[in-house]
């Protein structure tokens, strides 16, 4: 039985990295706190899913965007904690940057239509 | 780390990492189920999902298709040993085929920086020599500054050393040479230019390896020893290596610098007459030169060389330089009969695919079942063709390996057989390893992608595949058996029919009075003496001289339009009793006068194409400017053009100018065994100087059949491979479809059909596929087969025997092949299998 994939959270394509990249500036977390730290801070307006949230992590792992370490959740399991590498901070820098001209393209076009 | 190394690290502990994703999603779930959350969706598929993103999932899927196809192949045993065999067969005859091109045309020589060796040869819009004269060579070696360095060799009849009887081959070749290649010695030194480059130095030879080994017992002392060539002393220097590797693949028992030249041979002008080509030139490119820059730079030398001497060039003649650094410089003719080659062998490995994909077809019905399973529990046409190609590719990979094993292990044996020079090794280089990698892949794709295709869209029930697949092998082996026909058939023709004149009692004494400096005067004395005591000698019943005798060393042609149409004429120049002394019959007319100029003989073919349906005599001969009457037709001969039936001959009188180039035949009344010490001692008592050539016509002609029976030997050999090949393949599909119409013949049999009717359907499944394929291999054949002509000895390239005697082996291997399983329908026990079911 085929299943559905897509994201419910009507997240922009290719935001979720940022994001991460983003909660995980401040202090690293594992998976778990990742998902609650973009739900919360987002009003509860994004979700973040399982299906994407680790597909996500994996490459970004393989990028060398973040490594993980072995930490002790606050339940007391061991878990794996992400924590941002210097080549992070620089892709994080990067897409802010990137972003920040896309909006600011974008509202430029919406005020002056 | 790069995100290379990180993914290859991935890789290498993918399990470990695998355990952390697991547990990272467990524990995911955990928490989650805290919050109150409980679908999660498939574990697996997720998990499965996120280590997509290390970029391995192509090598999973690869492994596990690798897996299962090893799996499938080792379940049946027979059909993968038969198909990596079949394949075994059709690769490794390429594989041979392709490491001896290799060897001759690609393999760099080992000697030093090949690559910047390179072959000079002479050559025009209308003419082509391999050998220069040697004041030629001298004037573009002394002149051309994009030549670091240029070298001659100069071959010369067999020489004879002490008193031995057998003679010796011989070559000059400037001192420089084996400094260029870095020859070592292997005893002895080498030729030095400093030391054997001028005339007055000490008489040197160097031997070769064989020659030490044969001639002198393998004994180091020889060196510094002094022998006698033609009776002159002169001293071993050295003895070339074991594995010597030397330009264009020559190979003479000795080596002697080029300055010896006129005192080996007295009277010689070879060195200072600017109009007898006779040596081949090498030369080693400056470096940063190509060879294009060579070839402009030696085009000026060219015409400052026509300034110096007009008669010595030709109009619009250029140096052409082409890489020397290989055992054969190739030229454009060989390439086509490598292609020839080629054709045929790819033939082999299309019979060998044709028959194996016929076989993977028939499979496919057998696993019908299982590959409906597998689309059942959800695996995708694209999956299941791609596991099918990968079970390709293995049987492809494995049948490889076995082709480069038969491949090598022929390519030895031939290498031993033919007697190929020491460095020369059977053992796979990288291009023949790139060539077998490339051949593998062809194969996979020719035998595997149709029945894949048809697999993965189940519509395996179809049998026109199977069909065209019969056919296609029918076609191809068809064309092999023809072709091997044909050189049988040649190779009987050339052993048992005549070439126009009776050779068995012939000899040829070739005195050599040009090479020893004879002027035309004292030529023609010589030659009257010498035919004048042979005619006296017993058992002789004919003397007479021509320029160019037959399976001489010199084969002069050339290629004439006649009323529309390219003919190669073949032109001799001979004396008044030739034809007589041949036994080549004269039809019309009348021989040369002595003396006679401006007249001209011409075979019957010839004048036929001349002048159709008109009396030839008379007629005028145009040759350049000059007119010849023609004065009498003689029977076709083929004298020079011992293995081509086109050609036709033309006889001009011999006069003053030719007699030092002239050689003596001699007819004898019975077997000429005797003659040859005879015609010797006459020769050496009329100049001792001389060392003549003496042939028995018989024994050449025979060595020259041997070669064409060898060569059809192998093809035969090649084609009969093919012929069982395509049997075997037919046996397996009809026995194949025999079982799986068990059920239907079962029933017609029980329903009062007659067995013959039952096996005539099962039959003419296979006939019609196999009729076309007959005519499309017979058509093919027909084509291909015009490129062998010059070969075939006089036999036409249609010669019905041949192609009678190919197409009924074939149909009789076809029909035993057919008939064979279908036999089994006959024999079918009825009650029995229709109980089964």
């Amino acid at each position: 039985m085929p299943m559905t994939n897509t994201p419910k959270s009507g997240m922009p394509p290719g935001a979720l990295p940022m994001l991460i990249l983003r909660v995980l500036h401040s202090s690293s977390l594992h998976g778990y706190a990742i998902a609650q730290r973009i739900h919360v801070l987002s009003s509860e307006v994004l979700a973040v899913e399982e299906g994407l949230l680790y597909p996500t992590l994996q490459k970004m792992l393989v990028k060398g965007w973040v490594t993980g370490e072995w930490g002790t959740s606050e339940t007391g399991r061991k878990v794996r904690f992400y924590r941002l590498t210097p080549e992070g901070r620089k892709q994080l820098k990067a897409e802010l940057s990137g972003y920040d001209r896309m909006t600011q393209a974008i509202q430029e076009v919406l005020r002056t239509a | 780390m790069g995100e290379l190394m990180r993914r290859i690290r991935y890789l290498l502990n993918r399990r470990r990492f695998d355990a952390e994703l697991e547990n990272d999603m467990e524990f995911h779930r955990e928490m989650a189920a805290r919050a109150g959350r409980r679908n999660f969706g498939n574990t697996l598929l997720l998990r499965e999902r996120a280590r997509e993103a290390w970029g391995w999932t192509w090598f999973d899927r690869l492994s596990q298709d690798l897996r299962y196809a090893a799996r499938i192949l080792a379940r049946s045993p027979g059909f993968t040993a038969m198909a990596v065999l079949v394949l075994a067969i059709g690769i490794g005859v390429n594989v041979s085929a392709f490491s001896l091109f290799n060897l001759v045309a690609l393999k760099p020589l080992p000697v030093r920086d090949p690559d910047s060796l390179v072959r000079l040869e002479r050559r025009s819009p209308q003419s082509y020599t391999s050998e220069m004269p040697y004041p030629s060579f001298a004037f573009y070696r002394d002149h051309a500054k994009t030549l670091s360095a240029a070298i001659a060799v100069l071959g010369v009849p067999p020489m004879q050393i002490d008193e031995d009887v057998v003679p010796a081959s011989a070559s000059f070749v400037t001192p420089n040479y084996f400094v260029e290649l870095a020859t070592p010695a292997a005893y002895g030194r080498m030729m030095d230019p400093s030391r054997d480059g001028t005339p007055g130095a000490q008489p040197g030879v160097v031997l070769s390896y064989a020659m030490w080994q044969r001639r002198f017992g393998s004994d180091a002392s020889v060196i510094g020893s002094t022998i006698h060539l033609n009776r002159k002393p002169v001293t071993v220097i050295g003895v070339t290596p074991y594995d010597f590797a030397s330009l264009g693949g020559q190979g003479p028992d000795l080596w002697l610098p080029i300055a010896l030249q006129p005192y080996l041979i007295e009277g010689s002008g070879v060195l200072t007459d600017p109009l007898n080509s006779s040596v081949r030139m090498w030369g080693r490119l400056a470096p940063g030169v190509v060879a294009k820059v060579a070839e402009q730079e030696l085009r000026e030398l060219t015409n400052d060389l026509r300034r110096q001497s007009p008669k010595a060039v030709w109009d619009n003649e250029y140096i052409q330089a082409s890489p020397g650094g290989h055992m054969q410089v190739m030229q454009p003719e060989m390439y086509r009969v490598a292609a020839m080659v080629a054709v045929l062998t790819l033939l082999i490995l299309a019979v060998a695919c044709a028959n194996l994909g016929a076989l993977l077809l028939a499979k496919a019905v057998t696993r019908q079942h299982e590959i409906g399973i597998r689309v059942a529990i959800g695996a995708g046409r694209g999956r299941i063709f791609r596991q099918l190609c990968t079970e390709s590719l293995v049987l492809a990979v494995l049948g490889s390996l076995a082709g480069l094993a038969l491949g090598c292990l022929v390519l030895r044996v031939a290498l031993s057989e033919l007697n190929a020079p020491k460095w020369l090794s059977a053992a796979p280089d990288w291009r023949v390893l790139l060539f077998t990698m490339g051949l593998t892949l062809v194969a996979a794709i020719f035998f595997g992608l149709a029945p894949a295709l048809q697999i993965a869209r189940q519509r395996q029930q179809k049998t026109i595949a199977r069909q065209i697949l019969v056919a296609a092998q029918v076609a191809a082996s068809c064309v092999l058996m023809i072709v091997a026909g044909l050189l049988v058939r040649a190779s009987q023709h050339a052993l048992y029919t005549d070439p126009g004149f009776g050779y068995e009692e012939l000899l040829s004494i070739d005195p050599g009075l040009g090479r020893h400096g004879y002027s035309p005067m004292a030529a023609k004395e010589y030659l009257s003496q010498l035919q004048t005591r042979l005619s006296a000698v017993g058992g002789v019943k004919a003397v007479s001289l021509v320029k160019l005798p037959p399976l001489g060393h010199i084969v002069s042609n050339m290629s004439v339009e006649v009323n529309g149409r390219q003919v190669e004429i073949y032109p001799n120049w001979i004396e008044p009793g030739f034809l007589k002394t041949m036994s080549i019959p004269l039809i019309l007319g009348r021989t040369f006068y002595p003396g006679e100029r401006h007249a001209v003989i011409v075979s019957e073919s010839l004048a036929r194409r001349e002048w159709p349906g008109q009396d030839p005599i008379g007629q005028q001969y145009l040759n350049g400017d000059e007119r010849d009457n023609v004065v009498g037709v003689a029977g076709n001969a083929r004298v020079n053009a011992i293995s081509d039936d086109d050609a036709v001959e033309l006889y001009w009188p011999a006069q003053q100018q030719d007699m030092p180039d002239m050689v003596v035949m001699v007819r004898a009344a019975g077997p000429p065994d005797k003659l040859p010490p005879v015609a010797k001692s006459i020769s050496e008592s009329i100049d001792p100087k001389l060392f003549p050539e003496i042939r028995q016509l018989k024994l050449l002609y025979r060595d020259n059949v041997l070669g064409v029976e060898r060569v059809a030997a192998v093809v035969s050999l090649i084609g009969m491979v093919a012929v069982l090949l395509a049997g075997v393949g037919i046996i397996g599909l009809v026995a194949f479809t025999v079982s799986q119409r068990t059920k239907e013949i079962a029933i017609r049999l029980a329903l009062g059909a007659k067995r013959a009717q039952v096996l005539g359907t099962i039959v003419r499944q296979f006939s019609w596929p196999v009729c076309i394929g007959l005519i499309a291999g017979t058509g093919l054949a027909g084509v291909l087969s015009k490129f062998l002509r010059k070969a075939l000895y006089g036999v036409s390239n249609l010669d019905p025997l041949g192609y009678g005697g190919a197409i009924a082996v074939l149909i009789v291997v076809l029909v035993v092949a057919v008939l064979f399983p279908a036999r089994r329908a006959l024999r079918l026990d009825v009650a029995k299998s229709l109980h089964c079911e």
